[in-house]
């Protein structure tokens, strides 16, 4: 089978008719990029159960027609709706355009919020998809946390999209600073609307100063119709801290990358994740970590809970330097397959050129635990209620380990209806 | 009739004694390999029309594939053109003429190894008279076979006098075109080792390669076939702990294993091929495909491995777990020191239902060496209750090496269960000093962490090769430290 | 038969002996006390020879030979015994084996055969029984999973195995309960001998109770601050660290 192409005649036409602002020269030189390096393949190792072909149909299609304006009040409802459940302090991006009123108003101590046009830096798009990413930039955030400045709330980031009749495509990027002993909490969220064809690009990048910390919750709630692919790159400063905890609870086809450079020693880093697929659902979830100095820790528990045709993806990279002693890199991966027509796949690598090192891995695949199924049907649960009980609990163990308390409740509500909705698909 | 086991252990303790080398007239070919190398090939081993037109075929597919890229390893490009595909024997004139024009350094590592003089000669390639006493060891061992049934033979003479099971069983577990290497072994293998267990039988003795008459030179493209029918037991040894020096610098073989119902196979291998010196300089490229179809219900296949030699190694031992309630298993132990570089580990493929599989890898680094364990564990949708379970353990020694873990799982049923655990550690500085402070010297003291880290797969090995493998490991080690 | 004269010795950069003088005669058993950071356990890793302690001055004499000239392995074989106050765990290497390899190590320099198996056997399984220990112990990981308890009593066999001329035995009473106390008390006890010398590094005077010293010395801040008879260790218990400090500095 031949490979899907992206059709760059008119991905070029489209990177013309974008302003001719700051950005400009940046999106061209994406664009040579893209056309040289093209999009990855299944032939790529990191790409091997990941197959672009659905999101280069899509981005085909895009191209190829008029755009539609997306209707603002069911927008604004889902706006509303996002904005109230959770506590944080909102700036949205709609179909990858930034929206005025949040990020013009947006006003706390030790926070400045701005655009990349406003600061016409080079984008970076050295990696897949980030090339096509600034490429297609209409703008992005840049947010900016000041040296010893340590809000209260969360910066929330909503991404939404809407396609109601003709195939969707946005780009969103989001670059993080945090100055030196800063501390700062993000909430990403995901959703989108429509029922024609979505695929939507984001590239965020976070940059820990020395002695700060970030604490990150992404949830992707999208529909169930539209595609995603994420990426996010972290570079870590000296004793900073780096906590991430992903839930992938929507969407058809996903692929998120994560990817923490250990630059400076003292750093600790943790990323946690779960993902729950179902029906048609594609989930795909790369983590790596490069331990290029030590000491330093990363350890990453990721969860995944299978049904209907759907496959999980995970694979998790940890690469420890040539004398980056004092390395502690673990990574956790279990799954629970609830159908005979999912597929779980999943990689834990480890890359090791230090000795003075501590790394370990441990990967399960499986149903719920035989004896726990037991223990609660003695205490008169039925079989469909303890595994209701035992699959919850599963997926209960990555959202205890979110970094944001205050958004416990909600996660587990979010999750609790997704579960259900897959625990019935799967007959239990 | 039942062997007499007294005789058994006498022959299998004296297995250091070989064979004959029988003297086959022929030269070698002009490198390069198209059709008419083929052609020439099967016609000098007098090969019926369909193995030639079986290794065409390969030759063909070859020709169309590209050598993989993959794997943790570097080497500058191999050039297929400059490789003589058909090489006699050495003759004895090439040869040293005696121990003492051999390498001193050699022979010291013969010395720690405990290898017998006459066998020290034979393998640093003297030229040494072809009959030895052993000859009725050789004699009395093919009779044992014989009366059980069993065929053990060279690969050419399985294909003269055994053509139907040849026919109906090779390239059934590699098919020609499977991988790159395997297509080339296809089309130009010399010789290997043929062995066929019949119904109910088993197999009185360790089948052992240093047993094989002709063993000598099967040269840089083996292939082995061994089929245990149903309900029969085969353990089949290869290679060797004295450290093997071979001038062809690529080394392809193919191993295929066929279990059928009820049957077992177990199939222990040391590699010990020249590994380059200590610079880097020179050493063997192991790319094997070894892989085992438990065909039938309630077949077991076990790969147990110690690999401590080659520059390169590119090796997967494979199962194929078709038959309902088969058993894989690979126990490995891979040392890669000063510059050598291994990439290896199993494939379990889980077909039938309530199969199981078990994989302990543990892989030593030391040196500038990097050395990566590679696995897949595949759940077929209609592998009901199938289990795997994976234990992988890196130890490494120095600060310039690498140690590197590349598992893969891919699972599409739901009973399924499968684990996997991976472990980094290093020998550290307390537990040095304990045991120096105990009265170990340095080098005695990591051998023994070494060997305590292996034990699990050592236990897997037959006995007398078990004890060979330790002293090998020690020998793999020297100078690791400090 | 050990004699130190002016010791000093640093631990990454830090200075922890500083000019401490010691002598210790065939036959004697002496305790060296004080509190956390005094550097008893650095004085036993310096003896045994650990390549983390740098010796910046002073000699150490054994059986007139210069004691830091000679590797860890040398020291062993030479009769110097440290009991650990942390043994080491080492997965997958037989208990038995190790001991083995130790007494051989020591037969050889000795120029002595290697034991014979049955016979080592038998002498363990004597030594254990005199320890409570569990002969399936012999069969395990070098302490590996092993209890408090029994990583200290496995070092006493150790010892009792080896035979030393002068056993260095750091805070082996330490996080042990009553019974294994006395089990470790008899094994020392029963070492006891006029040609080996004993030395019990240890913070509490508990192990003093059933193993008499000759000598008790008190460490502070790198040196002996005062020697005395088995009573000085019932004073310390009595008065505490602070009456030795005060009476250092003062």
């Amino acid at each position: 089978m031949k490979p899907a192409a992206l059709s760059f005649e008119a991905l070029r036409d489209a990177v013309e008719r974008l302003p001719d602002d700051r950005l400009a020269s940046s999106r061209r030189a994406a664009l040579a990029h893209l056309a040289e390096h093209g999009l990855p393949t299944t032939r790529n190792e990191d790409w091997k159960y990941t197959d672009l072909a659905p999101v280069i149909d899509i981005s085909n299609r895009w191209l190829q027609r008029e755009r539609e304006t997306a209707p603002s009040h069911e927008r604004e409802k889902m706006v509303e709706q996002v904005c109230r459940s959770i506590d944080a302090d909102w700036l949205v991006i709609c179909d990858g355009a930034i929206d005025n009123r949040f990020a013009t108003d947006f006003e706390q101590p030790g926070i400045s919020v701005t655009r990349l046009s406003e600061h016409g830096g080079e984008l970076q798009f050295g990696m897949p998809l980030s090339d096509l990413n600034a490429a297609l930039l209409q703008d992005g955030l840049r947010i900016h946390i000041a040296g010893g400045a340590t809000p209260s709330r969360p910066v929330g980031i909503l991404l939404i999209d809407h396609a109601a009749t003709s195939p969707g495509m946005s780009q969103a990027r989001i670059e993080i600073e945090l100055e030196a002993n800063s501390a700062a909490s993000f909430v990403e969220y995901h959703v989108s609307s429509g029922a024609a064809d979505h695929y939507a690009n984001t590239v965020t990048t976070l940059r820990l100063g020395d002695n700060s910390r970030a604490d990150c919750v992404r949830i992707q709630n999208r529909a169930g119709n539209h595609s995603q692919t994420g990426r996010l790159s972290v570079v870590s400063g000296r004793d900073s801290r780096f906590r991430h905890c992903a839930f992938d609870l929507g969407g058809k086809f996903i692929r998120n990358d994560l990817h923490v450079d250990i630059a400076r020693p003292g750093a600790q880093v943790e990323f946690n994740g779960l993902y729950l697929a179902g029906d048609q659902q594609h989930i795909d979830n790369h983590t790596r970590a490069d331990h290029r100095v030590g000491p330093a820790t990363s350890t990453q528990e990721y969860r995944g809970i299978v049904a209907g045709s759907a496959r999980g993806v995970w694979n998790g990279k940890a690469i420890v330097y040539e004398g980056a002693d004092g390395t502690d890199a673990s990574q956790t991966n279990h799954n629970l397959l609830l159908s005979d027509k999912a597929e779980v796949d999943a990689k834990p690598e480890l890359e090791i050129y230090a000795d003075d090192v501590k790394c370990s891995h441990g990967t399960t695949v499986g149903e719920l635990d035989e004896t726990a199924l037991f223990y609660l049907r003695t205490r008169g649960l039925s079989e469909h209620e303890a595994k209701q009980v035992l699959t919850r609990a599963f997926a209960q163990a990555i959202v205890s380990k979110s970094p944001i308390a205050s958004m416990h409740d909600t996660l587990a509500d979010r999750i609790a209806d997704r579960l259900a909705n897959l625990l019935q698909g799967a007959g239990a | 009739m039942a062997p007499d086991p007294d005789n058994i252990e006498s022959l299998v303790s004296r297995r250091y004694e070989h064979g004959f080398v029988t003297d086959i007239a022929a030269d070698t070919m002009p490198p390069g390999l198209d059709e008419d190398v083929v052609r020439a090939i099967s016609a000098r081993k007098n090969e019926p029309e369909f193995m030639l037109e079986w290794r065409l075929r390969a030759y063909r597919q070859w020709r169309d594939m590209q050598e993989p890229a993959w794997a943790h390893v570097h080497y500058p490009p191999i050039d297929f053109e400059a490789i003589s595909y058909f090489s006699a024997p050495m003759s004895d004139d090439d040869r040293p003429k005696s121990l003492d024009e051999v390498d001193p350094k050699l022979l010291e590592t013969y010395d720690k190894l405990g290898i017998p003089l006459h066998e020290r000669a034979r393998l640093a390639g003297v030229a040494v008279d072809a009959v030895f006493d052993s000859v009725s060891v050789a004699t009395t061992f093919k009779e044992k076979l014989s009366e059980a049934g069993i065929i053990f033979c060279p690969f050419s003479e399985a294909v003269e006098n055994h053509p139907e099971l040849v026919k109906k069983y090779l390239g059934t577990v590699v098919p020609q075109r499977d991988n790159f290497y395997a297509a080339l072994n296809s089309a130009v293998f010399s010789d290997g080792s043929f062995v066929y267990v019949p119904k109910g039988v088993r197999c009185p003795m360790e089948l052992s390669t240093y047993f094989r008459i002709n063993a000598a030179n099967t040269g840089q493209f083996e292939r082995t076939l061994i089929i245990a029918d149903e309900g029969s037991y085969v353990s089949y040894l290869e290679g060797c702990t004295a450290p093997m020096r071979d001038e062809n610098q690529l080394h392809a073989a193919v191993v295929e294993l066929v279990a059928l119902d009820n049957a077992e196979i177990k199939y222990s291998t040391v590699q010990n091929w020249y590994p380059g010196d200590e610079n880097g300089k020179g050493g063997i490229y192991n790319f094997v495909t070894k892989r085992g179809d438990c065909r039938g219900a309630n077949s077991k296949i076990s790969w147990t491995q110690v690999e401590t030699g080659s520059a390169i190694t590119w090796k997967y031992p494979s199962c194929i777990l078709r038959g309902d309630n088969s058993v894989g298993e690979f126990y490995s132990v891979a040392v890669a020191n000063n510059y050598q570089q291994a990439d290896t580990g199993t494939k379990m493929i889980h077909i039938g239902r309530n199969t199981s599989s078990t994989i302990v890898s543990k892989g030593i680094s030391a040196g500038h060496a990097q050395n990566a364990y590679r696995g897949l564990v595949r759940v077929m949708p209609q592998a009901d209750g199938a289990r795997n379970h994976t234990q992988c353990d890196s130890l490494l020694i120095g600060k310039k090496c690498g140690a590197h873990t590349f598992p893969y799982m891919e699972i599409r049923n739901p009973g399924a269960k499968v684990e996997h655990e991976a472990t980094t550690s290093k020998i550290s500085a307390n537990q040095l000093f304990y045991c120096r402070q105990r009265g170990l010297s340095e080098e005695d003291a990591v051998n023994m962490i070494v060997n305590g880290f292996c034990k699990e797969v050592f236990k897997e090995l037959p006995m007398e090769f078990a004890v060979e493998a330790q002293a090998l490991l020690n020998v793999s080690l020297e100078g690791a430290v400090g | 038969m050990l004699e130190i004269k002016n010791l000093k010795a640093s631990i990454g950069g830090t200075e922890i002996l500083r000019g401490l003088s010691l002598n210790v005669g065939a036959g004697e058993i002496h305790a060296i006390m004080g509190p956390n950071g005094s550097g008893k356990s650095t004085l036993a890793q310096v003896i045994a020879g650990h390549a983390d302690y740098e010796v910046l001055a002073g000699t150490v004499t054994y059986m007139g030979k210069n004691l830091l000239d000679l590797e860890p392995e040398e020291r062993a074989r030479e009769g110097i015994f440290l009991g650990f106050q942390y043994p080491v765990e080492i997965p997958g290497v037989n208990n038995a084996y190790l001991l083995k390899a130790a007494v051989n190590a020591k037969r050889k320099h000795q120029g002595l055969p290697e034991i014979d198996a049955f016979e080592f056997l038998k002498l363990a399984k004597e030594k254990m029984a005199l320890l409570d220990m569990d002969p399936k112990l012999l069969n395990r990981g070098v302490n590996e999973g092993f209890s408090g308890g029994e990583k200290k009593r496995n070092e006493i066999l150790q010892m009792a195995m080896l035979e030393p001329k002068l056993a260095i035995l750091d805070e082996t009473d330490s996080g042990l309960d009553i019974d294994a106390l006395r089990a470790v008390a008899k094994g020392v006890n029963a070492l006891r001998s006029p040609d080996r010398a004993i030395v019990l590094v240890t913070h509490y005077q508990r192990l003093l109770g059933y193993v008499e010293p000759d000598r008790v010395h008190v460490l502070s801040q790198g040196k002996i601050a005062r020697s005395g008879d088995k009573t000085l260790a019932l004073q310390l218990e009595e008065k505490g660290y602070d009456w030795v400090r005060e009476a250092a500095n003062g």
